[in-house]
């Protein structure tokens, strides 16, 4: 498995999910857990560049796959990407425990109209109906995706 | 939030009320902050607990010996091995001093022992805890092992608790009433409702909910051998409170000798401020095996045991003249505490919603009875504007039947009935004294912004796309600021409600300011920073915050009922005053002049009419630190705390209005359109205000429409997860209109008011009297929450409830 461009070997367990690999066993404690049952979208990481629940995935189905977590996105203390910018500017985040999730979630969306047409509104709240927010309501994080595909848009 | 009405300057510099950025979130952003479940300590083990799979019944064996020869497994505990740990203590008795029953060491009887081991009163009860190499692990050994049970009839309801023959969940509390509870006058509310033109009454369900922090709970104890110091890291939103709570009252073990510290923390609500089983038991089961212990929730584990909220069954009534003026209100309650009395839970059940349940309205008489009970469901705490939001629902619902009956408009009746500006101070008749308010100019604005106007036009044109529109008003009071210790005595509260800041500038001239607050997500980093330097006059990137480590920290009660604002912020300010008059006396030294010639300003002291003859905010630190030339009664260095307790509460208030669309065919509810004018006093950062604003409607909206923690009729928890328990998610939002009003506080320093929680006041009953609006014309004169589709399209069909 390749994780946040890293090759990383190690013996499969047959019933371990991707995301008990990631936090347990690589100590990449950024994907978050806060559901029991695909629900909540905080353990969204991306495979092969698509968003998935890391936690309805079992590690061996990712096996020989490009996993990316949110380590993956920036390097510690480092400069953030347009889509963490945009939500940092429209403060998308209160206790930040959904915010990994959302980031990964949202980067698909987000790469996915560079140079091309932006996501209306409602486009946008669909996306999000995978990730759960308890605090902010989802307005500043819709507000956050609408500046970052904006800019996302005329930077090609 | 667009105009501003009324602002009044603070003291400081202007930084206050600047929407700066939140200094938070990057690390946020990047998935770098560490919660509890990141914690790792070397050679940890991990804990798991079994919680009961029945609701009632008596424990006649545990057996234990299969899973403790299970691989990894390293300790299997039972009641049996905590004999000498005392129960969780209750510390707010309803009724405090005039309670009717006395208080009792641990709160109440029925109090929480750490594991039970006579009887499980609830789904979820804990019974036993197995720790072992790893997670995995101690989850399988719970499978083996086994308890035989003697099942007992169950009850979930607290007015069905309270009946003859009903089953008794604590030998010591008979009849399961915890607590009977009453606030205002009764006689003369009896009175006018006897003599009244017009009476309407109603009976409500305001449902259970779960508050559901996306981040479940989780606790790490460490105990160190050599010092014999317990360390708790926690997933808590009062880490000063845990470590009173647990080792005075628990544990018996000193103060001194625990430290609580709280992470990054993933949301409370109102939910992390409790004291669970789980804490005791990882600083037990540390010492005990001498290696760190963590125990991290599950989703459905936190459905079983994290306290739920609201949870009243209310009947209601609503006296007025035939022109509109209300004369009175009553209210009884059957609200369920649940299967043991939470940290905090029958005094939100009891002073929180009785004391303001005539919410915005001047009412010569009002009354409120509450009969608290035990039943087999989970703990009942506080939930985001708990107690507040209860009371706001049932007046707003009884408003607007009350209009229906006399044939008025819903917002006229509202507007005659509104507290008048000059009887501020305003005491409720209920208990409590609101401080401040211009409720007439919220209720305006409100009115105004929303378009209430042109309601009938909008209402054809859905129509004729099947819809019904409909609209529907909510205005509310939240008590906070929470809040005066003596104050608090009276309503029962063991515990000292104030909060505390440090403040520390370094030789360099940078500032540390602690607090004994602790943030779940309110960005206190951002806005305490703020508020130092803007009372110093200083760059507040030069100003560092730090809290939640009880052994760093001085005491403060934490984060809850929207206090950090008006009690921690203040406590900050008082003390960064107490720095700049210590300077203006130093500055009289290093200056060289007397000290009434001595000005601070803009983070500099200078001589009266002679700005050269000054020194920077830096400068003095320096100086302070060196301590030359200080007289004998200034002490060198710069390093103040104060403890702030106010005179009394705050209230907040504000208006709501929803605007929602009920499709003909599907019994749908749309919010469509969704205004709020919200008055939270002089706010710090609007950038956090604004985003908890939203963040509270959604959660508001939530009860209204989805929200519901079912109990089947053998005490099963239906919505255990997130499967079966609906939480909003951004497709059934739009984007809301927010406007404010600013009425200070004259209660703190900063003329603030409770911010984080209010706005989830109003929300359900607007939406509620929304969708009856909409219904009307059918005969729909109340419909309980959640307005899920299926109860709706029933109603559209006729079939009565
Ligand atoms: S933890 Fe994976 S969706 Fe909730
Ligand atoms: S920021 Fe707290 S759950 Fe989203």
């Amino acid at each position: 498995m390749n994780v946040n461009g890293r090759s990383e070997q190690f013996p499969a367990q047959p019933n371990e999910l991707l995301v008990e690999r990631l936090r347990d066993g690589l100590g990449l404690t950024g994907t978050k857990v806060g559901c029991d049952t695909g629900q909540c979208g905080s353990c969204v990481v991306r495979l092969d560049g698509k968003s998935v629940k890391s936690c309805l995935i079992l590690t061996v189905s990712a096996a020989g796959s490009e996993v990316t977590t949110i380590e993956g996105v920036t390097t510690p203390g480092g400069e953030l990407t347009g889509l963490q910018e945009a939500l940092r500017e429209e403060h998308g985040t209160q206790c930040g425990f959904c915010t990994p999730g959302m980031v990964m979630a949202l980067g698909e969306l987000v790469d996915s109209t560079a140079g091309g047409e932006a996501p209306t509104e409602p486009e946008i709240r669909e996306w999000l109906t995978g990730n759960l927010c308890r605090c902010t309501g989802y307005h500043s994080v819709v507000r956050g995706v609408q500046r970052a595909c904006e800019a996302a848009r005329q930077e090609v | 939030m667009t105009a501003v009405t009324g602002e009044t300057p603070t003291t400081g510099s202007g930084l206050l009320g600047q929407p700066l950025d939140i200094r938070e979130d990057p690390q946020l952003l990047r998935g770098e902050a560490t919660y509890v479940g990141d914690i790792d300590l070397p050679g940890t083990a991990h804990m798991a607990i079994l919680g009961s799979p029945v609701a009632h019944a008596k424990i006649l064996s545990i057996e234990t010996k299969a899973a403790e020869q299970l691989p990894g497994v390293l300790k299997v505990a039972t009641a049996a091995d905590f004999t000498d740990v005392m129960p969780l203590p209750c510390i707010w008795i309803p009724g405090g001093v005039e309670s009717h029953f006395p208080p009792h060491p641990y709160g109440l009887p029925g109090a929480r022992p750490v594991l039970t081991g006579d009887a499980v009163r609830h789904v979820g009860d804990p019974i036993a805890v197995v720790v072992a190499e790893t997670p995995r692990q101690a989850h399988a050994a719970l499978a083996a092992i086994s308890v035989e049970y003697e099942p007992l009839s169950v009850v979930t309801r607290a007015d069905e608790a309270l009946a003859e023959g009903a089953p008794q969940l604590h030998e010591a509390v008979p009849g399961n009433l915890n607590a009977y509870w009453t606030c205002g006058d009764k006689d003369r509310t009896d009175a006018a409702i006897a003599e009244a033109e017009v009476t309407v009454e109603l009976d409500l369900v305001n449902q259970r909910t779960i508050n559901s922090p996306i981040e479940p709970r989780g606790a790490v104890g460490d105990y160190n051998a050599v010092t014999g110091e317990y360390t708790l890291y926690a997933s808590t939103q009062g880490p000063h409170n845990h470590r009173f709570l647990l080792s005075a009252l628990v544990l018996g073990i000193p103060f001194n000798k625990l430290r609580v510290i709280a992470p990054t923390v993933g949301g409370s609500f109102g939910t992390k401020g409790y004291l669970y089983p789980d804490m005791p038991l990882v600083l037990l089961l540390s010492k005990a095996l001498g290696r760190p212990v963590k125990w991290v929730d599950t989703r459905t584990g936190l459905m079983n045991s994290t306290v739920q909220g609201r949870d009243h069954r209310q009947h209601v009534t609503l006296a007025g003249t035939r022109d509109g003026r209300i004369t009175a209100v009553r209210a009884t309650s059957y609200a369920n505490l649940g299967a043991y009395p939470s940290t905090i839970g029958p005094g939100v059940a009891t002073a929180l919603m009785g004391r303001s349940i005539s919410g915005m309205y001047d009412i010569p008489a009002a009354f409120c009875e509450v009969y608290a009970a035990f039943t087999n469901t989970v703990s009942l705490g506080a939930q985001r504007g708990s107690g507040r939001a209860e009371a706001a629902f049932l007046m707003e619902r009884l408003v607007d039947r009350y209009a229906s009956e006399i044939g008025m408009d819903p917002a006229a009746v509202r507007r005659k009935n509104l507290v008048p500006k000059e009887k501020f101070p305003y005491d409720n008749g209920l208990g409590w004294t609101y401080d401040s308010g211009n409720y007439q100019l919220n209720f305006d604005k409100a009115i105004a912004l929303s378009g209430y106007a042109d309601m009938a036009a909008r209402k054809a044109e859905a129509r004729t796309r099947g819809k019904r529109l409909g609209v529907g008003l909510a205005t509310y009071v939240a008590i906070c600021g929470v809040g005066p210790s003596t104050r608090m005595s009276q309503e029962g509260m063991l515990g000292g409600t104030w909060e505390s800041a440090n403040i520390r500038v370094h030789p360099t001239g940078e500032v540390s300011v602690t607090v004994g607050s602790a943030s779940t997500g309110q960005s206190h980093g951002t806005v305490f920073a703020q508020v130092a330097a803007d009372e110093l006059g200083i760059d507040p990137d030069t100003v560092q915050v730090f809290e939640g480590d009880t052994q760093k920290a001085p005491y403060g009660q934490g984060t809850y009922g929207s206090r950090s604002y008006s009690m921690a912020a203040p406590a900050v300010a008082l003390t960064a005053r107490k720095i700049k008059a210590k300077l203006v006396r130093a500055g009289a030294v290093f200056l060289g002049v007397p000290e009434d010639k001595v000005v601070y300003e803009g983070g500099k002291v200078h001589e009266e009419g002679n700005e050269e003859n000054s020194k920077t905010f830096a400068e003095l630190a320096m100086a302070m630190w060196y301590g030359w030339g200080l007289p004998p009664e200034i002490e060198p260095a710069l390093d103040e705390t104060t403890h702030f307790d106010p005179p009394d509460f705050n209230y907040p208030f504000g208006t709501h209005v929803a605007v929602v669309e009920v499709d003909e065919l599907t019994g749908e509810t749309e919010v469509v359109a969704y205004t709020a004018v919200d008055d939270a006093g002089n706010i710090g950062n609007p950038k956090i205000v604004h985003g908890q604003i939203e963040g509270s409607i959604v959660h508001g909206l939530g009860q209204a429409l989805m929200e519901i923690a079912e109990y089947a009729e053998d005490g099963q928890l239906i919505s255990s997860d997130l499967n079966h328990y609906a939480l909003p998610r951004a497709a059934d939002v739009p984007f809301f209109v927010l406007d404010k009003t600013v009425t200070p506080s004259p209660h703190n320093p900063l003329g603030a008011k409770g911010a984080g929680e209010i706005a989830t006041v109003p929300p359900a009953a607007a939406v509620v009297n929304a969708v009856v609006d909409a219904l009307s014309d059918l005969g729909v004169r109340h419909i309980d929450m959640p307005l899920t589709p299926e109860k709706v399209w029933r109603r559209l069909r006729g079939e009565a409830r």
